[in-house]
């Protein structure tokens, strides 16, 4: 065969190879995180291989996503700084190319965070950490929320301050 | 109840919202804060596992009785056997005593009652939120896996039952409704029993 021949197969092999393996990925991942739903980009197959729900994302997502940042203290958000592990450091990060990618759900298991996910869905939701959840139980505070009334208008517990409060939960079903 | 230093903070835990709630905020109309809460924020933040659950809030945003059964009406004695009158009592007297209240909790009796969420409760209650967002965005199929996972996972939140049951033809999707559930109780009550203490007689 000459060798434009070759180039050319060469060629259609890759396009086809790329091809198979962007149908085989799905095209966008959903992180629900602090309730906000962010789409990020998915990771290279290779990285996936060890645990299939085990979710990387890229720096830039990880940011937009939680707000945590990776610093060479750890991972932070504001004054909020966790340390990696130093023997797990490789669970936590893996640096393809010019990207490197941070897996979610080691620091989910680090943080002590819930994690629900639907792989055919293509979604993580990921819970309060245990210290944001239970933290109220030591100090007696009542956990504040904004919810909305009937007409869109919203109200904070804490718009109630200086007044005793009966919260009073029910529902339709 | 009406009291300048006193306010009744209602909360619909509804997926569908003022679609499911609206009705009966509408019939009821009420004189007092009624918010429509779609993600069932407040069971969540507040560990509750019914309704109707009333938790009382002092002046400075503090606990004073956490999470439990509260009728303040009548309209399903029938189903519960819990009469209101009690229960007002004891809102009343909270109302006029403040702290000294005997239903006004010590930090110690607070502490003792109120559960830290455990890892199966917490991923029950990550579970019950993905299936929420499913649900929303017209995955219906797919948020029934979820449902039921936060019902195997905390088999003692009824809201996470009858919230999902009531999304979905609940003898078709889980082969069972709540009568069925209240009848296999065999009488016992589907909610912890009301605790209030006996006041004392002047």
């Amino acid at each position: 065969m000459s060798k434009p021949i070759l180039t050319f197969c060469a060629l259609l092999i890759c396009m086809m190879a790329a091809v198979i393996s962007q149908a085989s990925e799905p095209v966008r991942r959903t992180i629900i995180y602090d309730g906000i739903v962010t789409e990020v980009a998915s990771a290279p197959t290779s990285l996936r291989a060890s645990k299939a729900a085990d979710l990387w994302v890229n720096l830039n997502d990880l940011k937009r996503a939680t707000g945590f940042e990776v610093k060479p203290k750890g991972v932070c958000r504001d004054e909020l700084c966790f340390p990696i592990p130093r023997a797990r450091q490789r669970t936590f990060l893996d640096k393809r190319g010019s990207v490197t990618w941070f897996n979610l759900m080691e620091f989910a298991r680090l943080v002590l965070q819930p994690v629900a996910y639907d792989m055919e869905q293509a979604v993580w939701f990921f819970g309060p950490r245990a210290d944001e959840q239970n933290g109220y139980i030591a100090t007696l505070e009542a956990p504040d929320f904004t919810l909305p009334d009937m007409n869109g208008k919203m109200h904070s517990l804490s718009d109630f301050r200086g007044k005793k409060v009966l919260l009073l939960t029910w529902a339709s079903w | 109840m009406k009291d300048k230093n006193f306010e009744i903070v209602s909360i619909a835990q509804d997926t569908g919202g003022a679609r499911d709630a609206g009705p009966w905020i509408t019939a009821a109309k009420p004189e007092y804060t009624v918010l429509i809460d779609t993600k069932h924020l407040v069971t969540r933040l507040y560990n509750m596992v019914n309704v109707p659950t009333a938790v009382w809030i002092n002046e400075e945003g503090r606990i004073v009785r956490p999470n439990e059964v509260a009728y303040v009406d009548n309209r399903f004695t029938s189903l519960h056997r819990l009469e209101a009158a009690p229960y007002l009592d004891a809102l009343r007297d909270w109302l006029a005593k403040g702290e000294e209240s005997v239903f006004a909790m010590s930090e110690k009796e607070l502490k003792a009652q109120m559960a830290e969420q455990n890892t199966d409760w917490a991923l029950a209650a990550a579970e019950f939120g993905l299936a929420e967002y499913l649900y929303r965005k017209g995955e219906q199929v797919a948020s029934i896996k979820h449902y039921k996972e936060a019902q195997r996972l905390n088999p003692d939140n009824w809201n996470y039952k009858r919230q999902a049951w009531a999304l979905s033809d609940a003898e078709r999707d889980y082969g069972t409704s709540f009568q069925k559930e209240v009848q296999k109780l065999g009488g016992k009550p589907y909610y912890a029993p009301r605790k209030l203490p006996e006041t004392k007689k002047p």
